[in-house]
């Protein structure tokens, strides 16, 4: 099984590289003449007013919880729907129970308007 | 040594080098990401023990979801590292003990498995072998329990983050698509009949 | 020349004959991998160009042929810009994590029957575990920019590419379970049987949601609010310049073309000939799967630039709203229906 996963290091290694070797290319071949205004972060026209990293709504952080829950459903649903033929019906069922506990979760998120965006 | 315990002290290495800079590197942001390395490189020594299906979903869920809820609270908390310092000391003792607990758990599982005989490793599995196929035949039949309990951990979850994080903000207008879809012509428009203002001579 | 070449061959150790050998085998993908994704932006320019009645970029080379050249070029001899409020090291690794993860990804492709560089059991679980590490370069560039308009960007395109990452694991899932592995190479060879066989019937609305949500992953038009240039001018990558752009660039064009080509792969018959089954089928023997695969990867190459063309822009809200209370739940059904369709073994698809 390990030497399945050789190539895919090496390519994840390559890939990397070539993302590295180009910005590096870019470094050497560009011209370089820095001045503040260049180096200024971009506004419409006027000095920034504050540090950009500001406090965020929280409305994000519920996007990101709510996506990994839905993640750890989709890693389980995996080995579920490779091995649905052997494990049959009662599987199924199983799934089916499992779906339906998170489902009672989706219609409360659906109904407390977590979904929304203004 | 053979390359395979080459690939496994590179990326031992590389763990034991991220997981130690993720308590000591001072930008929080730094932190989350060294810690995304050290999930990664775990993940690599997973798969090394040929536990293919979970190194993959520990970079599915940890790296692709968990560290992405970690840095969006990091980013945009707008965490103030000097404040967080000021307390260290006086938690100093508290940290300690736990840490203290968790290194002697972990030394009483490394004394037992190199007290008791070593088992016989197990045998390298075939390039056709699918451990996810093997976890899918016991998880939902013999396992079927636990798994249904996990279902409603996550409900748990999902209702607690509604509740702790949803806050409704009075006077923000939002679309609703089926009033959009479901209205009619009379509930906009109304002709009104009126004469011309002038009468043609 | 070939006895040189061989005469190195047999000069290797035997330890490196492997890896030199798959070294290779990645050249033989990246290459034709780059210069697709030179001449799709080519394409876009002018199949664009077209649907607006113009005629696209025409100057350099024959008819604008050697336009992608120019490009590539002048990026790489533009200055990379690094604005000094940034946090330089993150700001030039956002855009390396972004392409390390899509190229990587072909590892796993199957480019015909047994043509695959990395055979591995979870090829569709790795390929979302590496889709899902898209994310970081783009949050890690907005914030490493320190600047309003970046981490905007950043912040809008992360929530919507985790939303539509969700819609896109459940359609995989459909894939897979159709499939019955998680090797993309059996997947293909479960759809044998000819244009109706091909997954895309069964499948019909997770074929439709997977590539919708991968319009949205790539955060292309009309999903592309990441972007939104008459609001927030280039969202996420606004600071960048010359290779350091280009790099996220590269990295978006060969996510399309990941995109497409494994909507080809999963639900319609990869490498299949879509004669098969038919008394055409002896007519076409002589091509290679490999042409099959790339004539369909190119069709939904096609209906990315076509989308671009016509639709407008989503409102954020609006896309949101699609991803999560349309797609998630016509996911959830339609994996139901499979599974009943699969235990009963509904004919001709599950046997």
């Amino acid at each position: 099984m390990l030497e399945g996963y050789l190539p895919v290091l090496m390519f994840i290694v390559v890939g990397l590289l070539v993302g590295s070797v180009a910005i590096m290319a870019g470094f050497v071949l560009g011209r370089r003449r820095p001045d503040p205004a260049k180096l200024s972060p971009y506004e419409c026209g006027f000095e920034a007013f504050e540090d950009s990293r500001t406090k965020f709504d929280v409305r994000y952080y519920l996007v990101a919880i709510l996506f990994i829950i839905f993640d750890l459903e989709i890693a389980f649903l995996f080995p579920w729907a490779v091995a649905l033929h052997r494990i049959g019906v009662f599987g199924l069922a199983a799934m089916g129970l499992f779906l339906t506990i998170l489902v009672v979760g989706f219609v409360y998120e659906w109904k407390r308007g977590a979904l929304e965006w203004e | 040594m053979t390359f395979e315990l080459f690939i496994f002290y590179l990326f031992a290495a590389v763990l034991v080098f991220a997981a130690l800079r993720v308590v000591t590197v001072r930008n929080p942001v730094h932190a989350v990401l060294f810690l995304v390395l050290a999930f990664f490189s775990s993940a690599a020594l997973w798969l090394l023990l040929e536990a293919e299906f979970l190194a993959l979903v520990l970079v599915l869920v940890y790296v692709g979801a968990v560290m992405v809820l970690f840095l969006f609270v990091v980013m945009m908390l707008d965490i103030n590292v000097a404040v967080l310092r000021e307390g260290f000391t006086r938690y100093l003792p508290v940290g300690l003990l736990v840490g203290l607990a968790i290194v002697a758990e972990m030394g009483l599982v490394l004394v037992r498995y190199f007290v008791l005989p070593p088992g016989s490793a197990p045998k390298p599995v075939g390039p056709d072998f699918s451990n996810t196929r093997m976890l899918g035949d016991l998880l939902y039949t013999h396992y079927v329990y636990p798994f249904e309990i996990a279902a409603a951990i996550l409900l748990v979850a999902i209702v607690a983050a509604i509740a702790l994080t949803l806050r409704r903000r009075p006077g923000t207008k939002h679309q609703d698509p089926a009033a959009q879809i479901a209205v009619r012509r009379r509930d906009r428009v109304r002709l009104v009949r009126m004469d011309a203002e002038k009468k043609p001579e | 020349m070939t006895a040189t070449l061989l005469e190195f061959w047999n000069g290797l150790p035997e330890d490196f004959r492997i890896p030199v050998l798959i070294l290779l085998k990645i050249v033989a993908i990246l290459v034709p991998l780059m210069l697709s994704v030179a001449y799709l932006t080519f394409a876009e320019r002018k199949i664009i160009g077209y649907m607006q009645i113009r005629i696209g970029p025409q100057r350099v080379g024959p008819r604008g042929w050697l336009q992608p050249i120019a490009d590539a070029l002048k990026l790489l001899l533009k200055e990379i810009i690094v604005p000094a409020n940034a946090n330089r090291f993150l700001f030039l690794l956002a855009p390396v994590l972004s392409i390390g993860p899509a190229l990587a990804a072909w590892s796993v492709m199957p480019f015909g029957h047994g043509m695959v560089l990395a055979n591995v059991d979870a090829g569709l679980l790795f390929l979302l575990a590496l889709t899902s590490m898209g994310v970081y370069g783009v949050i890690i560039a907005g914030w490493a920019s320190n600047s309003k308009y970046a981490f905007l960007g950043a912040m809008r395109s992360a929530a919507q590419m985790v939303a539509y990452e969700i819609a896109m694991g459940f359609a995989l899932v459909g894939a897979l379970m159709a499939g019955g592995s998680l090797n993309l190479g059996k997947i293909v060879l479960a759809q044998q049987g000819g244009v109706l066989h091909w997954f895309w019937l069964p499948l019909l609305p997770l074929f439709f949601i997977y590539f919708i949500s991968g319009v949205a992953e790539t955060n292309r038009a009309p999903f592309d609010v990441a972007e939104g240039e008459s609001e927030i001018v280039a969202g996420f990558h606004v600071e960048y310049s010359g290779m350091a752009f280009a790099v996220f660039f590269l990295a978006e064009y060969a996510n399309m073309i990941l995109i497409s080509t494994l909507a080809a792969v999963l639900f319609l018959g990869g490498w299949l000939s879509p004669f098969e089954g038919t008394g055409w089928q002896a007519y076409v023997n002589w091509v290679p799967g490999t042409v099959w695969l790339l004539l369909k990867a190119a069709g939904f190459l096609f209906l990315f630039l076509w989308f671009r063309a016509t639709f407008p822009r989503y409102r954020y809200d609006q896309i949101m709203r699609l991803g999560w209370k349309v797609f998630i739940p016509i996911t959830i059904v339609w994996l139901f229906l499979e599974g009943f369709a699969i235990l009963f073994h509904l004919q001709p698809w599950f046997a």
